[in-house]
């Protein structure tokens, strides 16, 4: 699973400031990189949005998947 | 507490009407938030500039929707409302709350929110207007602690929604209150986490009257209906005409399928051409009534106008039963999501999807057959499939016939 979860993160990471990623383009871009279900996929993103690894962000009525700033973590407290 | 001039605002505040002004001053005086809120409007009427930002990261952990940011260009000259978020808290079926549950939902919001309320959104949350970022993890764990939920936003599938139904209408055709909470917790992971392409709401209305305009406002309305008759009361209608209705121009005249006929003695109907509209029913509830089996008529794809223009709704399954526990229904619900996903780009609604590929295409997608019904116009949209196999079948009958001598071209 973790490794799984770094595979997602690295995804999110090589699309920050290219793409606004919708989780259905992680579910498709994950699972056809690393020849998964995309529920395997699916369960891991979820468990990350869980802890705050990755979250939604919202703009013009549409979300997507991002990582978070360290502000955001901050407010949630999840880093000093 | 800073005062502020308010002129043009208070133009809104005249007539016999309920204003927001009044309600939004009312709130403002205890409270810093919706003080500075009113100086605001005050400060966008003057300059004609909205001053708002909407959108961006903004949430509880773990959910992405629910809470919708909104951020003001004017923060120091406005600080209450720099930051001004909007929170949606699932409303429950039907809009029934006891008085005790509105105080909670008040109590909590006084604390960490402006006061200021919108009972209810048109998507239709409990929506509260105004917090800090700070006090959003707050207020839900206080709002969850207490049994309460936040509702959606974004790209989900947004809070189901229903009519009262059995909760106080005669006219329903099936349990709307029991329905939508059951697809409120059947769809809790796309309620919370958006996964579509764009919103898709679902609105459920008892009977054709359609109390929450499912027709116009939802991707998919289940809107309730009969299959049998409508019982007429003859007495019950010489009774409307004695008491002065005139049952030709009221009723006859607007029917919208012409199936009334009523000549000062029997009032007739052409059941087979009736479209269940209700209108005759409401008219004349002590003479109508519909009989037989009961259940719901589906349509797909409205919406406002943002992409492409306004849709409304189109007729997919004429009737459906709609029973616990609605596996049928979740079915095809969860068929229309995998299409809709498969077909759509980012922000185009499912009826832009269907105008786009097609109704065939559509309905090949989720495995209903095409029938009559699903006829958006008169010569319009037949639906006509002929597979690769019906062509082979097709050719190969005008072949024997011909051997046979039996083809007629």
């Amino acid at each position: 699973m973790a490794e799984l979860q770094d595979k997602i993160f690295a995804f999110c990471e090589a699309a920050k400031g290219k793409k606004k990623l919708k989780e259905k383009d992680i579910l498709i871009g994950v699972s056809a990189e690393l020849s998964l279900e995309k529920d395997d996929v699916k369960k891991a993103l979820r468990e990350m949005i869980n802890v705050g690894r990755l979250m939604y962000s919202y703009g013009g009525g549409a979300s997507s998947v991002e990582i978070p700033s360290e502000e955001y973590l901050r407010e949630k407290g999840m880093i000093p | 507490m800073k005062k502020y001039d308010t002129p043009l605002i208070d133009e809104l505040e005249k007539g016999p009407w309920p204003s927001f002004v009044t309600e939004m001053k009312k709130a403002g005086k205890n409270n810093e938030m919706a003080n500075d809120a009113v100086g605001h409007l005050e400060k966008c009427y003057q300059t004609k500039v909205g001053y708002w930002k909407h959108g961006g990261i903004v949430g509880v952990l773990g959910y992405g929707g629910g809470v919708i940011g909104r951020y003001s260009e004017l923060g120091d000259e406005f600080p209450g409302v720099a930051h001004c978020h909007t929170v949606r808290i699932n409303q429950t079926s039907g809009f029934f709350y006891t008085s005790s549950a509105l105080r909670e939902i008040c109590d909590i919001w006084d604390k960490y929110g402006s006061g200021l309320t919108n009972m209810h959104g048109s998507t239709g949350d409990l929506v509260l207007l105004g917090t800090k970022t700070d006090a959003l993890e707050t207020i839900f764990a206080e709002y969850s602690s207490r049994g309460w939920d936040l509702g959606s936003s974004g790209s989900a599938l947004r809070t189901p929604n229903c009519c009262v139904g059995p909760g106080r209408c005669e006219w329903t055709n099936y349990d709307t209150l029991d329905l939508n909470y059951a697809l409120t917790q059947e769809f809790q992971d796309e309620i919370h986490r958006p996964m579509f392409s764009y919103k898709f709401k679902i609105k459920m209305s008892g009977c054709a009257c359609d109390c929450v305009a499912s027709i116009a406002r939802a991707d998919m309305s289940i809107i309730g209906t009969w299959k049998g008759h409508i019982e007429i009361n003859q007495d019950e209608v010489k009774n409307y005409a004695k008491n002065g209705m005139d049952i030709k121009a009221e009723i006859v005249d607007m029917c919208p399928t012409q199936c009334i006929s009523y000549e000062g003695e029997e009032f007739k109907i052409n059941n087979a051409e009736c479209s269940r509209c209700m209108h005759c029913i409401t008219r004349m509830t002590k003479a109508l009534k519909p009989a037989g089996e009961r259940g719901a008529t589906i349509c797909i794809g409205s919406k406002a106008p943002i992409v492409v223009g306004s849709l409304l709704s189109w007729v997919i399954v004429p009737f459906i039963k709609v029973e616990p526990p609605y596996t049928e229904l979740k079915d095809l619900i969860r068929k229309i999501w995998e299409w809709w996903d498969d077909n759509a780009k980012p922000r185009e609604r499912i009826g832009e999807v269907i105008e786009m590929k097609g109704m065939r295409s559509f309905l090949e997608g989720i495995g209903q057959s095409p029938i009559p019904q699903q006829i958006k116009e008169p010569r319009k949209d037949p639906f006509m499939f002929y597979t690769e196999d019906d062509m082979a079948a097709f050719k190969a009958k005008e072949a024997e016939e011909k051997k046979t001598g039996k083809y007629k071209f």
